[in-house]
């Protein structure tokens, strides 16, 4: 790739907004990514990107384009607070009640998708968005959004650390615990509402998880953590938009470029592994013993930040 | 001029034998806390169904190809040292999802197929599909039932049963081999996205209702039938999404149980809340 393909995002306009799009939600997600890793909500940041479904597809039912935001808004919402809740109950763990929730909010979604003529296309455009046609109200919207979750991590992000390794510590210091996880799990959704409309609904879990893991394979502390992730979610971002392009425009693929973002993240990951394996083998092995496939999830707490490596 | 003839013989007999089928492995996934796994390999598997039907090949050998390839990934990576399972999960699943889509955009199948491949068409299953779905449910079934009494000891001291010499990884690659099976032979009936709903839902509202594992195994079966069968039902009288009516008749069954249920519903325990519950439940008002 050449130096004017590089910049060529920054003299078409809707590749110029599409861009400022991708960065804002890059900063976003991969700070609220370092948290969700760091307290294994993965299945629970999964399963919101399923529950905001319902409340885009209803929203664009009832208003056209300009109800999915309130839509997915509402729907983050009360499925943030059924979530909390849901995974406090003991009897039926988890992870159980969370595939049963994420599969029926996403089934009503789908019901109401299949109601219109255009389904297909429709059902499409929801799932992976429509990153080209970002327009300046989406742009403020998603910044809005963006500084409204940052702010509330900024404010908890002590509490959130502590409950994420300690849990009884956290209680003894007088916090809620409750409260807080309510609050993490609607910085997730908000997050995913954020991205809704321009990554898509399904999409959206990748941009949380993998600069995290990227970060998290990387580095050891949560700064560090949460710097790579947002590095790597911009630039990758930035990457992504362009081989999409180029490959639309000059190789006559037609590779959407949420999708394409996404992969280019895995592929950063990939190269963290390797890059991690390289520099461990140089140094010492580590021993210890990690849990074998398919035992049920770890109750333990999450790696100590600043460990050897 | 058989019974299977008709589309809508076809599209009860497939709901039938996936709901079955589902509602007896996913107690096994419920169980074993398998469910984001699970979702995993259902988004992970859809590169290798899209690529299949691009390149003409049989869905069934993609998605079953690239399953056991992911089996043994995430039986090899999970044992390695300092990475969080469920990081690593989230990551398999962004990427298949992404990859599968990436594949549906260049290639030349159209928005129908997408569609299709997301959320199943039950409607159009045809006899190579029953005959598939069928020999699949009866092979998983019998392979269960052989190994009914290991499976349990697994999913109940998984280190017991390490020390007493049993050969847990292969069978744990057996369950994760088994699951992946499922995914496969219900994508073109239920889709990716809506698997999980049959194949967790069930199990999960048989469990609400009796604790001896084999009645959980028998309820969970023919509450997958039920919830299958009622769904398609359903959706041909509503006219919408056959697949979405089957996830959300099976949700809302789970609902109810959770309502219901005579010892672990929320009524039941409204009745005798216990003051013991403790610490945690005065956390969040």
């Amino acid at each position: 790739m050449d130096t004017t393909l590089l910049l060529e995002p920054f003299r078409v306009p809707y590749l110029t907004r599409a861009l400022i799009e991708l960065t804002i939600l890059g900063v976003l997600c991969g700070t609220v990514g370092a948290f969700v890793a760091l307290r294994r909500l993965e299945f629970v940041a999964d399963a919101l990107t399923h529950t905001v479904f319902p409340g885009v597809a209803i929203g664009f039912a009832l208003q056209g384009a300009d109800g999915v935001f309130e839509g997915a808004l509402i729907a983050a919402g009360i499925t943030a607070c059924v979530l909390t809740l849901l995974t406090r109950n003991r009897r039926t763990s988890d992870d159980a009640a969370l595939a049963i929730v994420l599969t029926a909010m996403f089934s009503i979604g789908v019901i109401v998708v299949s109601r219109s003529h255009s389904y297909a296309a429709d059902l499409q455009t929801f799932l992976f968005g429509q990153i080209l046609y970002t327009s300046r109200t989406q742009i403020v919207e998603t910044a809005v959004v963006a500084v409204l979750c940052l702010a509330v991590l900024a404010a908890l992000g002590r509490e959130l650390f502590l409950r994420s390794f300690d849990v009884e510590a956290a209680r003894a210091a007088g916090h809620r615990v409750g409260a807080l996880d309510l609050a993490l799990n609607l910085v997730i959704a908000l997050t995913v509402v954020a991205a809704v409309r321009t990554i898509g609904t399904a999409l959206v879990l990748a941009l949380l998880v993998v600069p995290a893991a990227i970060g998290r394979t990387l580095g050891g502390r949560l700064g560090t953590i949460v710097t790579i992730g947002v590095g790597s979610a911009v630039l990758c971002g930035y990457f992504g938009l362009i081989i999409s392009y180029t490959a639309s425009i000059d190789h006559d693929v037609a590779l959407p470029t949420g999708p394409t973002v996404v992969l280019t993240l895995v592929a950063a990951y990939l190269l963290a592994l390797v890059a991690a394996g390289l520099v461990r083998r140089r140094g010492l092995r580590a021993s210890a013993h990690a849990p074998a496939a398919g035992m049920p999830a770890p109750s333990g707490l999450p790696r100590p930040t600043g460990s050897p490596r | 001029m058989t019974w299977f003839d008709t589309y809508t013989h076809r599209a009860y007999a497939e709901a039938g034998l996936v709901g079955l089928l589902a509602g007896v492995v996913g107690v096994q996934v419920v169980l074993r806390k398998l469910a984001f796994h699970a979702m995993a390999m259902t988004h992970a598997t859809f590169p290798g169904v899209v690529l299949a039907s691009i390149l003409g090949l049989d869905i069934y050998l993609g998605g079953a190809a690239v399953g056991v390839v992911l089996s043994l990934a995430v039986v090899g990576l999970t044992r390695r040292p300092g990475r969080t399972a469920s990081g690593a999960t989230g990551v398999i699943l962004a990427a298949g999802f992404a990859l599968g889509a990436a594949l549906v955009a260049a290639g030349p199948a159209g928005d129908r197929k997408l569609s299709a491949f997301l959320v199943g068409s039950i409607v159009t299953v045809d006899t190579h599909d029953l005959v598939v779905t069928a020999g699949t449910a009866a092979v998983i079934l019998l392979v269960l039932g052989l190994c009914a009494k290991e499976l349990t000891f697994a999913a109940f001291d998984h280190e017991g049963m390490r020390a007493a010499g049993h050969p847990v990884t292969a069978l744990d690659l057996l369950l994760l081999l088994i699951v992946q099976a499922v995914i496969v032979v219900l994508t073109p009936a239920v889709g990716i996205m809506l698997t999980m709903a049959l194949l967790v839902a069930p199990a999960a509202t048989a469990r609400l209702w009796t604790d001896s594992l084999a009645r959980t195994t028998v309820l969970a079966g023919a509450l997958g039938i039920g919830s299958a069968s009622a769904g398609l039902e359903i959706s041909r009288h509503y006219d919408v999404a056959a697949g979405a009516t089957i996830a959300l008749v099976a949700g809302a069954v789970f609902v109810l149980s959770l309502l219901l249920s005579p010892r672990h519903g929320l009524l039941a325990r409204l009745v005798e809340r216990r003051p013991a519950t403790g610490p945690s439940t005065g956390a969040i008002g």
